[in-house]
């Protein structure tokens, strides 16, 4: 993954964010993370790889979907970009080409 | 911050952190993330831990990507840090008048507070070159019975070995130093005839080395006081007596009888030393003079005693014990009127004004006086410096301007202001530190001090000083350096008139500036006034024309008729006693029972021969003095004071004659004399009971008599003083001859205020002459400030003195109410000093007045000699360009 530089948070974050579709936003990612990798990382590490994420390229950013339990305040929700996607395509075609690859004596030993 | 339309608010001060470091692009969406986990934490969990984590959460910001960004890189710090000295340079040469006025009236304050602070320095080193200095104490007797008696800094002979005996565990050693309370004494080098009275000569135990640690620079400090009959010089009487051969080994001649053996040679004894000596002689030499022992007595108590305390114990474990040391030892009769207490070794010079001091002490108030000075000036100069440059402001307002358009951020230009004061202060600071190098021998002759530059290189000092730089430098250059910075850019560079900020802040401080200059002012007056009050109003007897010679332990007992008669056959001597201590400075006390007594009391006692009333001038007010044809007068006849008669209730002088008095319950004799009060000690004190018993007595000479008081013709003193020594010669061939004059002698009682004063003139002055470098410095400014409406006001006519009418309206409501604010502080500090002395002077209205009108005129004169220089500009210069 050379070409990409998406680490190993990134990536999950990146995913993540494509799968929240319209409603990713930092909460919602902490909860996504929390939930299915018991993960729990603090706004600020959070809010650090969504910078390098959109600095990178992955994702786009827009300001919006201000709620009273923020004081009004609006929300940052992040887009997955064509780039974003291509990344993921690239490392899940990665892994997968060598998951393939795994000799399947493994699997018959079982 | 907290938001009220939130639920629950988060705790504030992280939260304003977070506005304070976070970047503006980040802030709304982080603090929003922040708020809203914080309410999800409220609904499920405790406060406290929400709380908590809200805190490590905005700690946990602290992330390249959240801070603050600068707008570039800071490559050219350097570059610029040069840009800044040549710019400081050019606006230093360009504007001279008020660089020089800036920088001097700052180098006259620092060096001021350099002097003074040396001087303090030095005042507070007193002792404590001693290590171990601070379990050094000296123990001292409180001796008095309703007020009346003495507090004496010395003890009786037997005290000082008692105390090491009788509390081993507390007292590690002890020393007792004793000089036959004479003000001289003799010693001689007779091979190489050389005599002289000397008046620092101690007797020491052996024990000094174990107390003090005084420099020897040969002989053994271990045995060098063991044998009787031994002595150590100082180092610049070995010069004085042996013309620089070693003098161990060799004899000094005492007295005229005893030989005593060099076996030390002491370095001259440190100025801040409290006691100041030239020799030491061992202990056990007093023997010879004692009948081959110590005195035993528990009354009479002329020996300092110092102890070293145990290191684990206090003085307090100790002093409680002294009461019941008091109550075994001392005399039945005295017992209950006697408290012994440790003074620190020091605290004495600073604190201790007891009666019998080895030499008079320095007082701390005089150290808070001057450190108030020193730090007015200061503050003076600094306030000048601050004035002058948020002035000046508006001159480099241009260069500002352009600074910001080119990009230089605000704090860019803070730095670069501050900087420049800095480096102002600093050239400050060298020309200061000459000054202080070039005055400092005057300074140290004003003050007999010998105060040492050594200081100023002590890497302490030195940092000390680069702090006071920096202090200096950073309060005298940021007000100017926010209020240059803070500058509309388009403003500036559009040449509009801008809002003198900061004018207001000036008049505070020139308000300040000058009621300090008036309180110092008036301050010096008053002192002035005290000091001739203390030393002209009369005594109650002639100081004038009075000549004191030292006679104690000399054979002048067995001579003294002989003596007078001779010497009064001179035609300038007119009259001639003989007394106990010098008259007007000094006493000691004496137990006496009077009618209508139950016991006996301490009181001030002052021995004097036949004729003292008549030489000394005092006034007899009922009674008789002592008669020469009455022999009895000696043990059976008192005179005493006014205040005696009135403390005792007796209804008038008159009354008090022929009141009995007893010795031990036993009648002894009676009242024959009362003279009027006089003060026979410095009018730091009122005047208190005294007895004036007469001792004639041949051995009196040896301790009771000290002086012999000559009344000379004013007008012939050589001759008198020239008779005087022949007469002396022929009764006492072998002492020398000493005299001194008692007005001399009196004034050096004020030799504190006389210091003081003059310290505080000069520094008072100097105050003032800053102040007003100041105030001319901002009357010049102003006056460019206004070339243009003065040149308008020309163009219609205007005078100069309507110049100077105008300009004044700025500067003389400043001048006046920092007189109003000074006039009740100075009276209260006044009443404050003033209270500390028994005679005064009254605060009156004058010192305030001519305060007030040397600060008028002074300031008249400044803005007068700006008003004429604007007058004298040809409008058309000021007018033609637009």
């Amino acid at each position: 993954m050379k070409h990409t530089q998406l680490g190993e948070f990134e990536e999950l974050v990146l995913l993540i964010i494509g799968a929240l579709r319209d409603n990713a936003y930092s909460i919602s990612i902490k909860l996504e993370l929390k939930e299915h990798t018991g993960r729990n990382p603090s706004i600020g590490a959070l809010h650090s790889a969504l910078n390098r994420l959109e600095k990178k390229g992955f994702v786009e950013s827009y300001e919006g979907g201000a709620t009273s339990e923020r004081g009004g305040r609006r929300k940052r929700f992040y887009t997955i970009t064509a780039y974003g996607r291509k990344a993921l395509d690239q490392s899940f075609e990665l892994r997968s080409m060598f998951y393939h690859r795994l000799p399947k004596l493994g699997w018959s030993s079982e | 911050m907290s938001d009220p339309r939130v639920k629950y608010r988060p705790p504030h001060w992280p939260d304003k952190l977070l506005g304070w470091f976070c970047h503006e692009e980040h802030v709304e969406i982080l603090r929003g993330d922040l708020y809203e986990l914080y309410q999800e934490r409220r609904q499920n969990g405790a406060k406290f831990w929400a709380d908590l984590r809200f805190c490590l959460e905005v700690l946990d910001l602290f992330r390249p990507f959240a801070l603050k960004k600068k707008r570039h890189q800071e490559t050219n710090d350097i570059a610029m840090l040069k840009n800044y000295i040549k710019i400081t340079r050019r606006t230093f040469t360009r504007q001279k008048v008020y660089s020089l006025l800036n920088v001097s009236g700052l180098s006259i304050g620092l060096a001021c507070f350099i002097l003074i602070f040396l001087y303090v320095r030095d005042e507070l080193s007193y002792d404590r070159f001693h290590p171990g200095a601070e379990r050094i104490y000296r123990v001292i007797e409180h001796f008095e019975s309703d007020g009346v008696g003495e507090h004496s800094a010395s003890l009786p002979f037997p005290a000082g070995p008692t105390l090491v005996h009788d509390f081993p565990r507390q007292v590690e050693h002890v020393v007792r130093l004793f000089n036959f309370q004479s003000p001289t004494l003799a010693l001689a080098n007779k091979d190489a005839d050389k005599a002289f009275n000397e008046s620092r000569v101690f007797f020491a135990d052996s024990t000094f080395f174990d107390v003090f640690d005084f420099k020897l620079e040969a002989g053994d400090k271990a045995t060098a006081l063991d044998e009787p009959n031994t002595i150590l010089i100082t180092r610049s009487m070995a010069r004085k007596y042996f013309n620089g051969e070693d003098p161990i080994g060799k004899f000094l001649e005492f007295q005229g009888t005893q030989n005593l053996l060099v076996t030390g040679v002491l370095e001259d004894a440190p100025l801040n030393a409290h006691f100041q000596f030239d020799f030491i002689v061992s202990f056990s030499t007093l023997k010879h003079w004692y009948n081959g022992d110590y005195p035993r007595s528990w009354y009479w108590n002329p020996c300092w005693t110092y102890v070293v305390l145990e290191e684990n114990t206090t003085k307090e474990a100790l002093e409680a014990q002294l009461p019941a040391f008091v109550q075994k030892y001392f005399h039945e009769f005295i017992r209950d009127e006697v408290t012994l207490e440790l003074q620190p070794l020091v605290d004495i010079h600073l604190h201790s004004t007891l009666d019998y001091e080895i030499q008079a002490n320095s007082d701390v108030k005089n150290i808070y006086i001057f450190g108030a000075v020193a730090l007015f000036v200061l503050v003076i100069a600094a306030i000048n410096f601050i004035n002058l440059s948020t002035a000046r402001a508006n001159k480099r307002a241009k260069e500002v301007g352009v600074r910001k358009s080119l990009g230089s951020r605000k704090s860019q230009l803070i730095t670069q202001f501050v900087f420049e004061s800095v480096l102002l202060t600093f050239l400050a600071v060298l020309i200061a530190v000459g000054l202080v190098i070039s005055v400092l021998p005057e300074f140290n002759q004003l003050t007999g001090r010998s105060l040492d530059l050594d200081v100023l290189l002590d890497p302490r000092f030195l940092t000390g000083f680069v702090i006071l730089t920096l202090m200096v430098g950073l309060m005298s250059g940021f007000y100017p350096a926010f209020v240059l910075s803070s500058f509309k850019t388009t403003l500036v560079l559009k040449n509009a008139h801008l809002k003198t900020s900061g004018l207001s802040f000036r008049r505070v401080l020139v308000i300040l500036q000058f009621t300090i200059s008036i309180v110092l002012i008036i301050g010096t007056i008053v002192a002035i006034e005290q000091l001739k009050y203390l030393q002209n109003k009369n005594l109650g007897f002639d100081q004038e024309n009075i000549l004191m010679v030292p006679a104690i332990r000399s054979t002048m007992g067995d001579h003294y008729e002989t003596f007078k008669t001779k010497a009064l056959q001179s035609t300038s001597i007119k009259s001639i006693t003989a007394v106990e201590e010098v008259v007007g400075a000094k006493h000691q006390v004496g137990n006496y029972q009077f009618e209508g007594m139950e016991r006996s009391k301490p009181i001030p006692r002052f021995f004097v021969l036949h004729d003292f009333t008549k030489t000394m001038d005092v006034e007899l007010i009922a009674g008789r003095d002592y008669d020469r044809s009455v022999v009895t007068d000696d043990s059976l006849a008192l005179v005493v004071n006014e205040t005696l008669v009135k403390s005792m209730g007796w209804g008038s002088a008159e009354e008090a004659v022929n009141k009995r008095f007893y010795f031990r319950n036993r009648l002894e004799g009676k009242i024959i004399g009362v003279v009027r009060d006089y003060n026979f000690v410095s009018k730091h004190n009122p005047i208190g009971p005294l007895v004036l018993p007469l001792n004639t007595r041949p051995r009196a000479f040896d301790l009771f008599i000290k002086y012999l008081a000559v009344k000379v013709d004013g007008n012939n003193l050589q001759a008198a003083v020239n008779d005087l020594k022949n007469a002396w010669h022929t009764v006492l061939p072998n002492r020398p001859f000493d005299y001194f004059f008692l007005d001399d002698r009196l004034n050096e009682s004020y030799l504190g205020e006389q210091k003081m004063s003059k310290v505080t003139i000069i520094f008072s002055g100097l105050a003032i002459l800053v102040a007003c470098l100041g105030l001319f410095g901002l009357a010049t400014f102003s006056v460019e400030q206004r070339t243009k409406e003065i040149g308008v006001r020309k163009v219609l006519g205007i005078t100069t003195p309507q110049v100077l009418i105008l300009l004044s309206k700025e500067f003389m409501p400043l001048v006046f109410a920092a007189f109003i604010l000074a006039v009740p502080l100075s009276y209260i500090l006044l009443r404050e000093w003033l209270s500390t002395f028994a005679y005064r002077v009254g605060i009156e209205a004058i010192p305030f007045m001519v305060a007030g009108l040397i600060t008028f005129l002074v300031c008249m004169i400044t803005v007068a000699y700006n008003a004429w220089k604007a007058s004298k500009i040809n409008p058309i210069d000021t007018l033609k360009h637009e």
